[in-house]
């Protein structure tokens, strides 16, 4: 990129820097500092209990909620069973992004139908997480619903299989629509990367006759490069806070192996007693987890030019 | 650029609509807040009686569904605000949280409101299980009660009765089941008798699960610990009982296979749901596979008292303490009498008990006053013009409302999945039971002995 | 040889047609099963929740669904008055953050982008309820503004466009337009912002399908009929846990997705192909 212009300058140009992120601060000084700050706060209170708003500042022994949560073994559990659930979703997730956005975005190799493709496979990440999770476990149910009706029907099985209640099928179920619903959602991310590198650049290498494979390696991935950390980091995200699907799905059935970090939270600070405190901090632990992996991620994809 | 602009403008027209609406005309304005449009039907009905009321006040309601806790959490952040409600509603599985736990203190009694609660709940003959769980422990008063019962029976398969006992009598089928043991020895021992012709006795162990849960002498929850009742305990080997005998089609409630049984197309033909009167109703007569006697298993049910007595679901009225005092507070008292204790036949329950109370033929279900019941007819084409009222008021009667917690909906999720896993074979008893306690132990303010 | 790779190409091409068309089918699939659903009846759906058969429900169902005590055309009004204006400001004020993060040096500018970062980490569960319990006291509920307006701080879409930038935004151009003399906005308006078509496009999209599909603040804020949300309707179908009218369900649930594909399609253009770059060759 251009250094010596922007530096040239840059200077003289700083002040709307900040002038143009203005609105984005303002806005967030408005409606999000309070609830930050608030959420900060929590984690070192015992507040707990609805509408109760009186809460005591815990002078004595600041980190107990903290220590709390890193002792209960649900949340160990929580933490570990994100992780697993998001590396099935994501490892196919983005390989099949990226192998649409290469046929897609292929230059000689026309494919015929592929405006309807990219917007049909979006569609999925259109309808809410309830609607899905409801049609799944409609298609899972038992010992009647669509999918062993048919597996009974072929003589695969010879009587109904309890999907639901059983660790394994329930992981890939949620990691199964997971992937489903996002992998439309990272492939348009990335073809409109490809979209926005240069074409002269591709014409100079159609040129010099790179094939399509030289083309995709040399030229539109290490352009995107930017774009693909946009998504590494923002599927990390994501995942980490996965929730809606294996909620709802199941409610984090059977035997926890479903449960995420997120759900905990949830049912720490909502479902129940109103734990608000150890919510909290929770969420202070489980943002530590996000920004550390993130920080890993914006390492491996540093310019290093 | 044009294009922005335009889309810019139309944000402005947003900023206009957003605006704030302007209240009517000087009438006091009644508040009330509810998870569906049942109870503000109600209110509208009682307007629309009482000309006098609607020329002074103005009924303003505010629905939020239970979706997500949605319900919950908006009015838990109007309580927090002192937004109270003048008239708020609770469901069964959250009611204790407003009426006994931490949100009762926002309530009004029904004392404060100018009511004489006690009077008009023996006059009216309310089931006992409605007042308990609508009594404020800390003062000893009430502050919620409920206008239908939902005391549990057995709805039954009369032919499958004719062949297995040799009646389809309700006392024979009552007799066969242990009705009022509080056990469930004789239930086995019909199960087996059942299975004998093929048939299961429930379509899966959901459908013992309120009627067990309700049974127990204790709730989840004593002086701030976890407590597993022997009674609910026991579900554990009842369910494996019923799961290895093959007693059940292994359904879950709520699914197409229990829906599929009701209409006597699942696996075995099933003899018989635990529910109350709304599950007829509702969930029963629409899955029986037809709309007259004869079609599908349509007239073909039945009704006795249940071998232990329990309820499932219903709805309770409360009215919040800033009432109280005010010019509001006798209108609130109005309704709230008129929906949850007059026993009149101009009073709502006479109403819904017959299925009148909108004008129209609606559907008959069970109210909470005695009274009531007593004089209304519950005869329905769908249990063979069996008068199910008789099975139901003594069920009202039965039904527990001392071992319930606010955490109940919670609790009884994790056990219900630990029984799952237990008999399903994934986790040993042991297993099962510590891993429920740490559920608890972990998602609960409560203290848990391992 | 040639022959061979050509025998090659064609299975290839084969697979890919293959592996489309299923996606594709799979995509398409629970579009079906909803619109099929809002023509059967509860119980038939209760019966067999999936299926391809129509029936003739949907008269009854649409009068399940719009005789309740709200408006349903009201609700379509008031999320399309969010969408659209939540989108809107999301779409554009991101855009400035991104271009002033990624056009000009600035002492804080590190600091400012580590800051949105951080933010975008934080989990949303907890800080939503401080977030609700801020506008009940700032009595901006029930007021589609406290839905619309928040919509100007979305540290995700910011990121997004940096990104977006940091690869395809050509800064020669602004310095050659700065030659002309351009004024500052001018420039981010007329120049930078045509080159970000397909990014805002695609952000566009779902920031709209995000605030049109938002359930857990609406539904926390809205509590009067007149300004409820089309979701915070259909949810409220749900709330009788007893007697849930599923027909009407998914009546609702079609037509709450009924605008999110006239909205997709006409921006779908843009993520489709050959618009990008206008401003570069131009």
């Amino acid at each position: 990129m251009n250094n010596t212009l922007q530096k040239k300058h840059g200077f003289s140009y700083a002040k709307y820097g900040y002038l143009f992120s203005l609105p984005f601060f303002i806005a967030f000084l408005v409606f999000n500092l309070y609830p930050t700050l608030y959420t900060i706060l929590l984690g070192f209170t015992d507040s707990k209990g609805l509408g109760n708003i009186t809460f005591h500042i815990l002078k004595d022994d600041p980190w107990k909620n903290f220590r709390t949560i890193l002792k209960a073994p649900t949340f160990a559990l929580s933490i570990k069973n994100t992780f697993v659930l998001w590396t099935m979703n994501f490892i196919p997730q983005i390989t099949l992004a990226l192998l649409l956005t290469a046929w897609f975005t292929s230059r000689r190799n026309k494919i015929r139908g592929q405006g309807f493709f990219k917007v049909v496979f979006y569609m999925p990440n259109i309808i809410t997480a309830a609607s899905v999770a409801v049609l799944f476990n409609a298609l899972f149910g038992y010992p009647k619903g669509p999918v062993n009706d048919l597996l009974v029907a072929t003589g695969l099985r010879d009587s109904a299989f309890y999907f639901m209640n059983f660790a394994k099928p329930t992981r890939w179920i949620v990691a199964f629509i997971q992937f489903w619903m996002w992998y439309g959602y990272t492939m348009i991310i990335l073809v409109s990367g490809v979209l926005g590198i240069n074409p002269e650049i591709y014409e100079a290498a159609e040129i010099d006759g790179a094939n399509d494979r030289q083309i995709f390696f040399r030229i539109t991935l290490p352009n995107l490069r930017t774009i693909l950390t946009y998504t590494l980091v923002t599927s990390l995200i994501g995942g980490l806070s996965m929730y809606d699907i294996p909620k709802m799905l199941n409610n984090g059935n059977p035997n926890n192996s479903t449960l995420t970090s997120t759900m905990f939270i949830y049912n720490q600070s909502f479902a129940g007693s109103y734990m608000y405190a150890r919510g909290a901090a929770a969420s202070m632990i489980l943002f530590l987890i996000i920004a550390a992996l993130s920080a890993v991620v914006f390492f491996l994809m540093r310019d290093r030019k | 650029m044009k294009k922005l602009l335009a889309i810019l403008l139309a944000l402005v027209m947003v900023f206009a609509l957003a605006a704030p609406m302007a209240s009517a005309e000087g009438k006091t304005v009644i508040n009330v807040m509810s998870f569906t449009d049942e109870v503000p039907k109600m209110i509208d009905r009682y307007v629309e009686l009482h000309p006098e009321f609607a020329e002074k006040y103005e009924i303003s309601t505010t629905i939020v569904a239970t979706t997500d806790n949605g319900y919950q959490n908006a009015l838990d952040a109007a309580l927090a605000a002192g937004e109270i409600p003048d008239i708020y509603c609770a469901e069964a599985a959250f009611v204790l949280k407003y009426a006994q736990g931490d949100a009762c203190e926002y309530a009004a009694s029904y004392e404060d409101l100018g009511i004489d609660v006690a009077a008009e709940i023996e006059a009216s003959a309310i089931a006992p299980y409605s007042v308990e769980i609508g009594t404020r422990p800390s003062d000893g008063k009430v502050v919620g009660l409920g206008y239908q019962a939902t005391g549990g029976a057995f709805i039954y398969r009369r032919s499958i009765a004719a062949d297995v006992f040799g009646s389809d009598d309700p006392a024979v089928v009552a007799e066969a089941i242990g009705a009022g043991t509080q056990s469930w020895d004789k239930f086995f021992e019909a199960a087996a008798a059942l299975k004998e012709k093929g048939y299961a006795i429930v379509s899966g162990d959901g459908d013992i699960w309120h009627a067990i849960e309700n049974s127990s002498d204790e709730g989840w929850i004593v002086d701030g610990k976890l407590t597993i009742d022997p009674k609910r305990e026991a579900f554990l080997d009842l369910s494996k009982e019923l799961k290895d005998n093959g007693y059940h089609n292994d359904t879950q409630d709520w699914t197409e296979a229990w829906y599929a049984d009701m209409a006597g197309i699942g696996e075995k033909p099933v003899f018989g749901f635990y529910g109350p009167a709304w599950l007829i109703n509702y969930v029963m007569a629409g899955n029986s596979g037809g709309t007259a006697p004869g079609e599908g298993t349509y007239g073909d049910w039945g009704v006795c008292p249940s071998n232990v007595g329990f309820f499932w679901g219903g709805t309770w009225v409360l009215g919040g303490k800033n009432v109280v005092g005010t010019d509001k507070a006798e209108a609130v008292a109005d309704i709230i009498k008129w929906i949850t204790l007059d026993s009149s036949e101009d009073g709502l329950q006479y109403g819904w008990a017959n299925g009148t109370w909108s004008g129209e033929q609606g559907t008959k279900d069970t109210v909470a006053s005695g009274v009531v019941m007593d004089k209304s007819n519950g005869e329905l084409d769908f249990l063979g013009g069996q008068n199910m009222f008789e099975a139901f008021v003594p069920a009202n009667e039965y039904a527990n409302g001392s071992n319930l917690t606010q955490y109940d909906e919670g609790i009884n999720n994790y056990w219900r999945d630990a029984v799952r896993q237990y008999t399903a074979g994934e986790l040993s008893r042991e297993d099962a039971i510590t891993a429920f306690k740490q559920n608890v132990a972990d998602n609960f303010d409560v203290e848990v002995d391992f | 040889m040639k022959l061979e790779k050509r025998d090659g190409n064609a299975l290839v091409k084969a697979v890919i047609y293959f592996v489309c068309i299923v996606l594709a089918v799979l995509s398409l699939f629970p579009f079906v099963v909803m619109a099929i659903n809002s023509t059967r009846s509860t119980y038939q759906i209760q019966q067999h929740a999936v299926s391809l058969i129509p029936s003739t429900h949907l008269m009854e169902n649409f009068k399940v669904f719009s005789g309740k005590s709200f408006d349903p055309w009201r609700g379509f009004l008031n999320s399309l008055i969010v969408a659209v204006g939540a989108t809107v400001l999301t779409v554009y004020f991101s855009t400035l953050t991104a271009y002033a993060l990624v056009a000009y040096s600035w002492k804080l500018r590190g600091a400012m982008f580590t800051f949105i970062l951080c933010v975008m980490m934080i989990p949303g569960i907890v800080t939503s309820i401080g977030m609700y319990q801020f506008m009940y006291r700032i009595h901006l509920t029930n007021n589609l503004l406290a839905l619309i307006l928040p919509a100007v701080y979305a540290p995700a879409a910011v990121f997004f466009f940096r990104q977006f930038m940091l690869a395809s935004l050509p800064l020669e151009l602004l310095d050659s337009a700065r030659i002309d003399g351009s004024r500052e906005f001018y420039t981010f308006n007329r120049i930078a912002m045509p080159i970000m078509k397909p990014a805002m496009a695609t952000q566009g999209i779902f920031s709209f399908v995000g605030t049109w599909n938002s359930l857990f603040m609406p539904s926390i804020l809205l509590t009067k009929d007149n300004v409820k949300t089309m979701p915070v309707m259909v949810a409220m179908l749900k709330g009788d846990i007893y007697k849930r009218e599923h027909g009407a369900i998914y009546l609702g649930l079609t037509l709450t997705v009924l605008p999110l594909f006239i909205v997709y399609f006409a921006l779908s253009k843009y993520i489709i192909a050959g618009v990008a770059l206008g401003g570069v060759k131009g």
